[in-house]
């Protein structure tokens, strides 16, 4: 489907079908010089390859007929796609899925699909929009296909639930997620249109990774659970100001924000900080998680 | 966590530094072998199996060499295999000379070179003697080095002769190991009363080689640690060093630490499990059943079965027929 977006992808392509020239080389069937061909172009008297079924052993043609060809593509797509730091594991992982998908003939309860739907949004990191995005869609269209009689549509119990199973996934302390849901959240039997269902599935996501992000913060600032309270209340300021910098155009916002976190202002700051000469308490890490993911929330435009 | 260099390579580049096409080639060949099996065992089942295998480390076993030395994955998935089901050679205190060890490769993976388990032996030995018997560990951690640094290895050879023969190193051009070839391996011991070469030079070749290569290098902390320490150094002496370096050891990841080569209370009990059903039987029959039983090949059980039994009957066979090859010593097993 998304075979054509990305240049480079061609080169895998192209390197793919090498290989099965390679494994062909005994039987001379061209396969597929520009792209791979469908499984079902494989089919005697299809556009090039007649001498297929002379040569019956042919390697690309087995591949192609037993939809190898396919399954490479589309698991070669995801890894592309996520980029994931253990290619390997996430091959295993995204087979393994494949095998379970195809032992459940008939159609996945609201469990399964609620498993599939979170495995797809999370495959990609949300940043790779476009593959999220697209990751996204195919999570919509999983946990709303479920439906006896026609396609049921996602209804405001199933995205909720996703979303709730998102946030468990992360270290974002419970208040937070909680706060998070009650603001993306819709009606139990209310439809979840796809806009509202992305708008919601990418909040949670990137709660997860701001939430992650202040961990990292916190490790810098203290050491072990407890840190200066100064240096977090100073630190917490800066974050505070930088997400209610300016009200521009977008581009310069982010840039504002960006040049108030950067390292000088925030070293000011918490030299400023604790110049002050009052005692020094401390804070404690899950204390610091809670007040910077509550500033995030807080940005959090809420659903209608 | 996140790395932004991985999201932002090109595709090609990502698939090609994280080794994916070399995975997926070949498990599309292994399914080719397997055809028939597969065609009814299910496509998706054969490739997660496989990928979990690539996962655990089991995909090296019985492979050709070629693929085992593949990737820096296969070659630390081979090391650890190694050590998994030789262990008790060591534990034995057994010594074995490099024709024995090579044997033993050669159970894992049968067209393992033998130069490999040379160069390796060169290490332990200092390049001396080379029918000596090490101990397991000495041959496991020099091979550890010479086997997962392979083409790293090549290189320092080169440079290392380029910096004996005195030309200034900074306009060395670094050899591929194909060309770096011909003039390795003969670094001269004692020729020169100052022996080696002077080790903050060698530092800093090393760490441009280190810059520039696409394969596997040590750390080059733990290598500028090891050459700050002294004032020249030998090829040898090197190479020695980086065997014995415990933080080489874990950056690589591959093996425990020297102290913990042989803790394995599970198999341990398997063994002592294993000798008491088989003194019960007879001892040392080669029909016993294996007792590393998800790693080990059938036929190698005489051997590791019975591990409170020495081997130096073996060996002083071998040392006895001066001109036994490779050929005569696997047939035995």
């Amino acid at each position: 489907m998304a075979a054509q977006k990305l240049p480079a992808r061609a080169e895998v392509w192209s390197k793919m079908a090498a290989y099965e020239k390679r494994r062909a080389a005994a039987a001379p069937v061209p396969a597929g010089g520009s792209g791979l061909p469908e499984p079902g172009r494989a089919a005697p008297g299809g556009g090039g390859p007649t001498e297929g079924s002379a040569a019956e052993g042919s390697a690309a043609e087995f591949l192609l007929r037993a939809g190898v060809t396919a399954m490479v593509r589309e698991a070669l797509l995801k890894v592309l796609e996520a980029r994931p730091a253990e290619p390997v594991s996430f091959l295993a992982e995204y087979f393994e899925r494949l095998v379970l998908a195809e032992a459940a003939a008939e159609p996945p309860g609201p469990p399964q699909r609620l498993a599939r739907a979170l495995w797809y949004v999370c495959l990609a990191h949300h940043s790779h929009r476009t593959a999220f995005d697209s990751n996204a869609g195919a999570a919509y269209e999983v946990l709303g296909c479920g439906g006896r009689r026609r396609a049921a549509g996602v209804d405001g119990r199933l995205y909720s639930e996703l979303l709730r199973r998102i946030c468990q996934r992360g270290a974002a302390p419970a208040e937070a997620a909680a706060e998070l849901l009650r603001r993306v959240r819709c009606r139990d039997h209310e439809a979840v249109p796809f806009d509202v269902f992305r708008y919601g599935v990418l909040t949670c996501c990137v709660l997860l990774e701001f939430a992650a992000k202040a961990d990292a913060l916190f490790a810098v600032l203290g050491a072990g659970d407890s840190a200066d309270s100064r240096l977090c209340q100073a630190v917490l300021r800066a974050l505070e100001d930088a997400l209610g910098a300016g009200h521009g155009p977008r581009p310069g916002r982010y840039l504002e924000a960006g040049s108030r976190l950067g390292p000088d202002r925030l070293a000011l700051a918490m030299d400023q900080a604790l110049q002050e000469r009052k005692l020094g308490s401390s804070m404690s890490r899950e204390e610091f998680l809670r007040k910077a993911t509550a500033l995030f929330i807080a940005k959090v435009k809420p659903v209608e | 966590m996140l790395s932004p260099e991985r999201l932002s390579l090109p595709g090609p580049e990502y698939l090609a530094q994280r080794h994916v096409l070399t995975y997926m080639e070949d498990a599309v060949s292994q399914l080719l072998e397997n055809r028939e099996d597969v065609s009814q065992y299910g496509i998706a089942r054969f490739f997660t199996e496989y990928f979990n295998s690539v996962q655990q480390g089991t995909h090296i076993l019985f492979r050709e060499f070629s693929f085992v030395q593949a990737t820096p994955h296969n070659r630390a998935s081979f090391l650890r295999t190694f050590w998994r089901c030789f262990r008790t050679v060591g534990k034995n205190g057994d010594l074995l000379t490099a024709q024995e060890y090579h044997c033993l490769l050669q159970l894992l993976c049968p067209d393992f070179p033998m130069e490999l388990t040379q160069k390796a032996a060169r290490i332990v030995l200092m390049d001396d003697a080379m029918d000596c018997l090490m101990s397991f560990s000495d041959f496991l951690f020099a091979f550890q080095i010479q086997f997962y640094y392979s083409e790293f290895l090549e290189s320092v050879a080169a440079i290392y002769q380029d910096l004996l023969a005195g030309k200034n190193p900074n306009t060395v051009i670094v050899p591929t190991s194909s060309s770096g070839q011909h003039r390795q391996r003969q670094p001269p011991n004692d020729c020169n009363p100052l022996e080696g070469v002077e080790a903050s030079l060698f530092y800093q070749c090393l760490e441009s080689l280190c810059d520039r290569s696409k394969y596997s290098c040590p750390p080059s902390a733990l290598v500028k640690e090891m050459l700050s320490s002294v004032q020249r150094m030998t090829f040898y002496g090197f190479l020695m060093a980086l065997a014995k370096d415990q933080g080489i050891n874990r950056a690589l990841g591959a093996l425990p630490d020297k102290g913990d080569l042989f803790l394995d209370p599970a198999m341990d009990q398997e063994i002592e499990k294993l000798v008491a059903h088989v003194s019960g039987l007879s001892v040392s029959g080669p029909a016993s059943s294996s007792a590393d039983t998800a790693n080990m090949p059938a036929r190698n059980s005489p051997r590791i079965n019975s591990p409170w039994k020495p081997l130096h009957h073996r060996r002083k066979m071998d040392a006895e027929s001066e001109g036994s090859n490779e050929e005569t010593d696997s047939s035995e097993n």
